[in-house]
């Protein structure tokens, strides 16, 4: 069944004429079921209006539950309302146009001179900004400075231009309340007014007359939504419960009708006033409950009622959460772990959901004996259903199993159990960045988890503490096509964000290849044939006059035969010559995230392929030398000597002299103050610069005096894991605690001080959050507080900086997603804008800069 | 498959660039961190980053927090500190309210007694006869000068009237330039060369003053630059910015993606923010606005006025369960009709 393609969507208004067209049934009786438990025919839920339980037949198309789209029907208002959500636009109109003749209060001249833009400005002052939005956003206001003298010429205008009628000012008052001078306009005397006015001024105020007169938005023909709409549901103790839609509508119609009699008994006119108002009331908070000015419509409980703006609204309404958010099928979740010996673009897939998820086959006139061949299996990858040429699908059964087989014919589509090899997209939320979403090959495995390759995790963001991932597969063929050559995991090494690559060897990785390209290590035949066959490698390097092989030669296995490259790290040159490493130690800078000019190199002259091939058997061969070298860190390495306390001692007592110095400048009045700054908060910058000098230096006596063999500091130089800060928390002092504010914290006890044990008003370091204590020698009680402090400050951060860029996050993309390159590579929207002449002034992507920096050094 | 001529690395067609500048921008926006610790120098101190900064850029924010001048001198007044100085003074605005210490009102008489603070007087280099005399000059009105104490007379004695002089008083500008904020000579380490830096971003007056470099100065204030050089200057002021405060966070981001950012929000002419107001509240399509955020509002208006939704970006073709016109959806393949019948499943 192929739908209608939506070409364009027209919005307005429904004339009465179209209600009466769309209407199948006037509603009459304000109630929905008889005592018997059965629609009332003329109630609210009349079956005329569509069927929901299944088995019935609709009363007016015939058709069941599934099928029948539900029909409206009406409820005639004995007086008319107004539409509440437009009575701004009708305030606009009643305002712009002559009480008299209905004309537009602009002289014809007037008319003419006006532009298509300003048009629209009548629009905008519909929007009525907060002042503090108009002063936000410049661009409007200068936008609405062109038209508001066209807007301040209509209501100040004392006379209508046309038929010369002086004016009386309208006035407003939410939700549905109109004056005339001191007059109060009922809705069928502005009905009036509205009708007056000719199409040809409803154009000049930007309004489109064919498909909104202004005077179908005061009601007497209520449409009613069909039962499709607001379905009542059966509670488990056979009570029904009816929808909040329905509970409106009933207290309109009952209104309706108490005023339809207090009418025809010539009841006095404030009562039938009154009960206008009222059901002036009722229809207002059916169109939305949260209208100002009116209280809102209340549940028994209490609880306000949903009505049909609050079903449109916000995250959780039907814009949001049901038509931007789709569903799927063909989709599986479960927590994910690591498998080292699987491909970078592979993914491990339990059998479990490997049975249930399907790929279709499509069956054609030269793949027939194939499909049949398939069909016929009874285990694992077998066919699991089948849809006919017309759509109907059957879930193949041993029953059915003959029959089908018999009966299959091109034309129809085989669903077949996910086998190795499939391409399938593979997601971790949040979905940042378009890594988060990749393409891999299916690994059928046993177990319950998905695996991935280690290396793969960073552009996810993954860790296996209980992360899970979603897996997708795609089922038409331009998908697989797409997935395959666009979404593939080897694609994606290099971010569009900087041209760096995301998929790097990480922890292990790093440390391996930095023990193993180290000048020192050499190995012998037992141990290299070990590694290497780890790595799936069955060849040696050339040995050593002794037999011994080098660490870097069998690292240069991995590297393609004719690689030249060279670059300068901390720790030296790293000189690659003809497949070769000669010189140098591999560590992150030439290899892991961030700094990565071997992956660019290869990436650049050898291609994906042979990128992903490199990453994923050094990433084996790293962790295979790891594992038999050995690395260990326990408090040993943290521990320090004499030496190193009295440096830490001296270090601390130099920046204390410093700062006190300060606080006496401070004190004579002598400290210039920074610009922008007084003079007590410049007291306070400089302290903190101070203190962070301090733990600069702390790094460099660690340095100076820790054994270069400490297996912590090998780490940190490998760049895997730690550094010289996390080693400086360990045996020097964790130095300033930060706080919410980005300042020292000050106040906690009384004023002025943390605690009790602080004098007032002291600046001191040790005072104010700055913890010289550190972990190895345990913290003191007054450091602890002031680290537990700092720590709840950063956590709650962390949850306030989320939000915050979220919505960030969420206003660019939204603001900047229809922007692609069109043919002629100029940068377009989707209203076909040029925004950018060529993309970034040259036309190319992002991540040539990194390739052009690579391509200018080799020049050189 | 290797890459070794440029144009292997020329944008493909359809490419989504946008959608890459946003996550580009917005991916790393959770590893920004607000509370600097580490700053080395002063200017860095002063000015709003990180994420607060990079918000305020993108919604065009008429003023920025911190606003921040860099005026560069002319050949003269760089090399030496005493003109550098000079200059500086020129441009630093003190207000009335920053050597005021103790400010009476007299409404019996209509006098208002100003008590000026040594200090500041000193700091700022002036005696109370020139700020006597300026005040004089600023609010027409008699101002009697005695030791460090001012007397203004205000003819009236109404009470709202003299509370107003007193306003006026705190708020005037004694020296400087209004709107120019601090002003402080700074010595770039590795030139040598004198500049000043300045907490407010009135480039236009600061133009003004003799001594200075017109060519190179600089303002943080996009607007300030809008209004003064125009939409394309602002454009680039805004990648500039962007891009400056990304670096300090130690984000690396293609210089790309900001200057799309930048050319998206300056591309109509004038400056437009990112949000509700701006770029997203100005899609043709009603349903992008309509999912996007004032759901009501803008089906309630689109319906009022008649208008009509082409289905062309994203958002709505993603609503109606369409394939989205970018990316390989805007490739469409055709073929003749009467082909179609040569073709068998």
């Amino acid at each position: 069944m192929q739908a209608e393609i939506i070409k364009n969507v027209k919005f307005g208004i429904i004339s009465p004429e179209k209600a009466k067209r769309l209407s199948v049934v006037k509603l009459s009786i304000p109630d929905t079921y008889n005592e018997d438990g059965y629609p009332i025919d003329g109630g609210l839920l009349d079956q005329r209006l569509g069927v929901i339980d299944p088995g019935l037949v609709c009363k007016t198309c015939g058709a069941r539950a599934k099928s029948c789209p539900g029909h409206f029907g009406h409820i005639e208002l004995v007086r008319p309302v107004i539409h509440s959500e437009f009575s701004k636009i009708l305030y606009m109109l009643l305002q712009s146009t002559c009480g008299e003749c209905h004309r537009v209060l602009l002289t014809d001249d007037e008319i003419h001179g006006l532009q298509d833009k300003s048009k629209k400005i009548i629009a905008l002052e519909v929007e009525d900004l907060t002042d503090a939005e108009i002063a936000d956003n410049a661009a409007e206001v200068d936008e609405k400075k062109g038209g508001k003298s066209v807007l301040k010429k209509i209501r100040s205008a004392k006379k209508c231009p046309h038929c010369g009628a002086p004016q009386t000012k309208i006035k407003f008052s939410s939700p549905t309340y109109f004056y005339m001078g001191d007059k109060k306009l009922k809705p069928d005397e502005i009905r009036d007014m509205l009708t007056g006015i000719n199409n040809e001024d409803l154009r000049i105020l930007g309004i489109d007359p064919d498909s909104s007169r202004p005077e179908w938005l005061i009601l007497t023909y209520l449409l009613v939504p069909p039962v499709n709409v607001r379905p009542s549901i059966t509670l488990e103790s056979g009570e029904r419960s009816e929808d909040d839609l329905t509970h409106k509508l009933v207290d309109i119609m009952r209104i309706n009708q108490r005023l339809a009699q207090n009418i025809n008994a010539g009841a006095p006119q404030i009562i039938i006033d009154d009960l206008w108002e009222l059901l002036q009331y009722h229809v207002t908070a059916y169109f939305n409950n949260e209208t100002s000015g009116i209280p809102p419509a209340r549940h028994r409980s209490g609880r306000a009622l949903k009505t049909l703006a609050q079903r449109l609204k916000g995250k959780e309404g039907r814009f949001r959460y049901n038509l931007s958010g789709k569903r799927v099928n063909y989709s599986a979740r479960t927590v994910i772990s690591v498998d080292p010996y699987i491909n970078l673009d592979e993914v491990g897939v339990p059998y479990d959901i490997a049975s249930r998820l399907t790929v279709p086959f499509y069956v054609t006139a030269w793949n027939l004996d194939k499909a049949k061949e398939l069909l016929a299996r009874t285990e694992y990858p077998m066919i699991l259903n089948l849809i006919s040429g017309d759509g109907k699908r059957k879930r193949v059964i041993d029953i059915n199993h003959d029959e089908l087989l018999a009966a299959v014919k091109p034309g129809d589509i085989l669903e077949r159990q996910l086998v190795d090899g499939d391409i399938v997209l593979f997601n971790r939320q949040p979905s940042l960045h378009r890594m988060s979403i990749m393409a891999h090959r299916v690994r059928v495995l046993p177990g319950k988890t998905f695996r991935i390759n280690f290396c793969v995790t960073s552009p996810y963001n993954a860790d296996f503490d209980g992360d899970e991932m979603n897996l997708h597969v795609p089922q038409t063929l331009e998908a697989q096509v797409e997935a395959k050559y666009l979404l593939a995991v080897q694609h994606q090494v290099f971010s569009p964000r900087d041209g760096e690559a995301v998929i790097t060897n990480n922890e292990d990785g790093i440390t391996g290849m930095y023990f193993l390209t180290k000048d020192e290590t050499r190995l012998n035949k037992d141990e290299a044939s070990y590694i290497l066959g780890i790595g799936g490698i069955y060849e040696l390097p050339e040995p050593d006059k002794d037999g011994m092989y080098r660490g870097k030669d069998i690292f240069s296995l991995l590297l393609p035969p004719k690689l030249n490259f060279e670059t300068k790290t901390a720790g030296g040159m790293v000189r690659i010559v003809n497949g070769k490493l000669v010189e140098g130690v591999i560590t992150k800078e030439t290899y892991g995230k961030g700094n990565n000019k071997l992956l660019i190199k290869i990436g650049m002259e050898y291609g994906d392929e042979v990128l992903k091939q490199f990453l994923f058997l050094s990433s084996k061969l790293a962790d295979a030398y790891v594992t038999f070298a050995g690395v260990t860190v326990g408090v040993k390495e943290y521990t320090t000597n004499n030496e190193i306390e009295k440096a830490r001692e001296e270090l601390l007592q130099n920046t204390f002299r410093l700062i006190d110095e300060k606080i006496s400048q401070y004190k004579n009045g002598k400290l210039e103050p920074l610009i922008g700054y007084t003079r007590r908060e410049s007291l306070e910058r400089r302290i903190i610069v101070d203190l962070n000098l301090a733990r600069e230096k702390a790094g460099d006596v660690l340095i100076r005096h820790i054994d270069p063999q400490n297996s912590a500091m090998q780490m940190a130089r490998a760049g895997s894991r730690g550094s010289i800060f996390q080693y400086e928390q360990m045996s020097m002092f964790l130095g300033q605690q930060a706080t919410l504010s980005g300042g020292r914290i000050k106040r906690g006890y009384y004023t002025r001080r943390v605690l009790p044990h602080i004098y007032e008003g002291d600046v001191r370091p040790s005072a104010r959050g700055f913890v010289q204590t550190n972990y190895e020698s345990g913290l003191s009680p007054i450091d602890l507080f002031m680290h537990a402090v700092g720590s709840r400050g950063s956590e709650v951060y962390k949850a306030l900086l989320t939000a915050r860029s979220g919505y960030l996050y969420r206003r660019l993309s939204n603001a900047l997603q229809d922007l692609y390159i069109e043919k002629d590579f100029s940068v377009r929207d989707t209203a076909n804008n040029v925004v950018q002449t060529s993309y970034g002034g040259d036309g190319m992507e992002p991540v040539a800069t990194q390739f052009a920096k690579m391509a200018e050094k080799d020049k050189k | 498959m290797a890459k070794e001529k440029s144009s292997d690395f020329k944008v493909e067609f359809g490419e989504p660039v946008g959608m890459i500048a946003a996550q580009s921008v917005g991916e790393p926006g959770t590893q920004m961190i607000l509370r600097s610790f580490h700053f080395a120098g002063i200017e860095s101190a002063i000015a709003t980053s990180g994420l607060p900064r990079i918000v305020e850029l993108v919604d065009a924010k008429k003023r920025p927090t911190t606003p921040l001048s860099t005026i560069y001198l002319d050949a003269k007044a760089s090399r030496n500190i005493d003109d550098a100085e000079k200059v500086a003074a020129k441009i630093n605005e003190v207000r009335m309210g920053t050597l005021v210490r103790r400010i009476i009102e007299n409404f019996a008489k209509g006098t208002i007694k100003i008590a000026l603070s040594r200090q500041e007087l000193e700091s700022e280099d002036m005696t109370p006869r020139q700020v006597a005399d300026r005040l004089g000059k600023l609010l027409s009105l008699e101002v009697a000068v005695e030791g460090l104490v001012l007397t203004v007379k205000t003819h009236t004695k109404n009470l709202k009237e003299v509370r107003a002089v007193r306003v006026k008083i705190m708020r005037s500008v004694i020296s400087g330039i209004e709107g120019a904020g601090k002003a402080i000579v700074q010595k770039n380490l590795k030139t040598g060369e004198f500049y000043i830096i300045s907490a407010g971003s009135n480039i236009e007056g600061m133009m003004g003053i003799e001594g200075i470099d017109k060519s190179r100065i600089y303002t943080n204030d996009v607007f300030a630059i809008y209004r003064l050089f125009g939409i394309e200057a602002a454009r680039n002021a805004i990648a500039r910015e962007l891009q400056l405060t990304l670096d300090e966070q130690k984000i690396s981001v293609d210089l790309r993606h900001l200057l799309l950012i930048a050319d998206a929000m300056t591309a109509s002419g004038s400056v437009k923010g990112v949000g509700r107001h701006g770029l997203s509240g100005e899609k043709k399509s009603v349903f992008a606005r309509a999912a996007y955020e004032e759901t009501v509002k803008h089906l309630i208006n689109a319906a009022a006025f008649g208008e009509t939704d082409q289905m062309r970006g994203v958002t709505e073709n993603i609503l109606v369960g369409k394939q989205i016109p970018i990316g390989t959806g805007s490739v469409r393949l055709a073929i003749k009709k009467e082909d179609m019948s040569k073709v068998k499943p």
